[in-house]
């Protein structure tokens, strides 16, 4: 059966103009080929498009023939012919604006777009402390002179903070400070200077153990201790740090519990932070040792993150137990009950100032 | 009730009474017009779009299980203030256009299926646009208008009703083909 023929007979069906024995056959032939069936329902859709179609045209020359015995209302604003030219300028000159306008703030757009991107990208920054002649103080020079351990003469390039975790000088600060280091100096806050290598490093984390080079360094006893269960939101936190020749007291609280980007491995802490703060301790009011300041968000004030303390713990445990002696951080906790100005004092003692050379 | 009236009145409509048609048309239109016209539009704009909701009421009426839950005037301002809203947004300038007092249920509904509906109504038109004559008028007389073949051969001059019938049915198929090519 050709195309023609085809249709001729699915229309007869549909239509109705089938004998008897004629639809019996085409039924039967209807159940045993599945495309035919197809077919026809498609067909079917089609002459119902067609129709539904037809009606709409019939409808619309229909409501045409009432169309002209509507009311149209007149237009709204009616245009006399002479003002129509004064009109039309004004017209040219209110586009002309417009379009300046138009312009120039796709263009403010465009270029507060491009800004708020590049803004995105350097979102997080180091608080390490590019160091100077300038912004050395007076304060540590006349220390370097009463003092028998003179520092070196030059002042180094880089500064950040880092705080002991032995007695025997093992510290701990960001990896970013001493990256790249040639030489580490610490620097206490009555201006004594240590020479200190970098005996571990996790990038990950972005921590360094460094330990002062001379081996017979003892301090006092730890003030602090470790904490190992996680802070909670809203706990109120001080850090102690070097932006300055100074060391610098900081307050504020836990203010998520994640770090830059949903960082697990960090808090973020709203407490004033700059450059040079980088590695300072983070303890919470009974002088639990909480985190280590690392970095900020540059697009806003007041937002700090700090890698936790359990990480720490897994970076101490894979330090030579013989040296590193992980009692001192499990030493009793001399801080709690204390008042805060006595808090600071004793954690003053154990903060130092890290100078990079390279 | 007016209700009652408004539903009397559409079921005429579904029934092709041209009076009904007409009473429908002349007292909706220049609301419609009013409200477009106020909103960027033209009298032309206005009698496209209303003509088109004209055209949801009709086909909604000839369904058959049409019931009006609103007034007549409710329903075809609303499909019409949609419509309108919808062809500014499409182009250049944006306008507000006034909220509705009453909006009508059964208007956002009529309409979203009149929009489904569409895009068939548009390939038949432009197949139909395409195809030319004598086809064009051959199947709009026997498929739409439904005059009997036998009409159709005298009109055109065939022999006989076959022959039309045959030439009928090779235009229906260049339909089908222009139809479901373009989809």
């Amino acid at each position: 059966m050709n195309d023609l023929h085809k249709i001729q007979e699915i229309e007869r069906y549909l239509d109705g103009e089938m004998t008897a024995p004629e639809k019996e056959a085409f039924e039967s032939l209807l159940r045993r080929d599945p495309a035919l069936q197809r077919e026809v329902s498609s067909h079917e859709a089609f002459l119902s498009q067609l129709r539904a179609h037809g009606s709409r045209q019939d409808f619309r020359s229909r409501m045409n023939a009432i169309h002209p015995k509507a009311i149209t209302p007149a237009q709204p604003a009616p245009t006399p012919v002479v003002p129509l030219t004064s009109r039309r300028r004004t017209w040219y000159s209110i586009a002309a604006a417009a379009s300046i306008a138009l312009i120039t703030s796709m263009a403010t757009m465009a270029i507060m777009q491009r800004s708020a991107k590049n803004s995105i990208t350097d979102k997080y920054e180091d608080v390490r402390r590019v160091l100077n002649n300038i912004q050395r103080s007076q304060n540590a020079i006349i220390r370097d002179i009463n003092s028998k351990n003179t520092g070196p003469a030059n002042p180094g390039t880089y500064g950040g903070t880092c705080f002991a975790i032995s007695r025997n000088g093992y510290m701990v600060t960001n990896y970013h400070v001493i990256a790249g280091a040639d030489s580490i100096y610490l620097q206490n806050n009555k201006g004594e200077a240590f020479k200190a290598v970098s005996v571990f490093e996790d990038v990950s984390s972005d921590l360094a153990v460094l330990r002062v080079a001379d081996s017979n360094f003892r301090s006092a006893p730890l003030p602090y201790t470790l904490k190992m269960q996680p802070s909670r939101l809203g706990q109120e936190v001080f850090s102690m740090g070097y932006p300055r020749d100074e060391i610098v007291f900081g307050m504020g609280y836990i203010s998520a519990q994640t770090g830059f980007n949903g960082d697990t491995l960090a808090y973020q802490v709203s407490i004033p932070v700059k450059p040079g703060n980088s590695g300072a301790p983070l303890l919470d009011m009974n002088g639990e040792l909480i985190g280590i300041i690392t970095g900020r968000q540059s697009t806003s004030e007041g937002i700090a993150f700090a890698v936790k303390s359990g990480h720490l713990k897994r970076l101490l445990e894979e330090l030579p137990k013989e040296k590193f002696n992980r009692k001192d951080l499990k030493q009793k906790n001399q801080l709690s009950g204390l008042p805060r100005v006595e808090q600071a004092r004793k954690v003053e003692e154990f903060v130092y100032m890290v100078k990079v050379y390279n | 009730m007016h209700i009652e009236k408004d539903q009397e009145l559409l079921h005429r409509l579904a029934a092709n009474d041209d009076k009904a048609l007409e009473t429908i048309y002349l007292e909706h239109y220049p609301m419609v017009a009013r409200m477009i016209m106020q909103h960027n539009g033209s009298a032309d704009d206005a009698k496209d779009i209303f003509q088109e909701a004209m055209i949801v009421l009709y086909e909604k009426a000839k369904e058959g299980n049409f019931v009006l839950s609103s007034r007549l005037k409710t329903f075809l301002y609303s499909v019409c203030r949609r419509m309108w809203l919808k062809k500014l947004q499409s182009g250049p300038a944006s306008t507000a256009l006034p909220e509705d007092v009453e909006e009508s249920a059964d208007a956002a509904d009529a309409l979203e299926a009149h929009l489904e509906k569409d895009a068939q109504f548009r390939q038949m038109e432009a197949a139909m646009g395409k195809i030319g004559e004598p086809c064009k008028t051959i199947l709009e007389e026997y498929y739409i208008h439904r005059k009997s073949m036998q009409d159709i051969a005298e009109q055109f001059g065939y022999t006989n009703a076959e022959n039309a019938k045959n030439q009928k049915y090779k235009c229906l198929m260049r339909l089908k083909k222009l139809f479901f090519t373009n989809i």
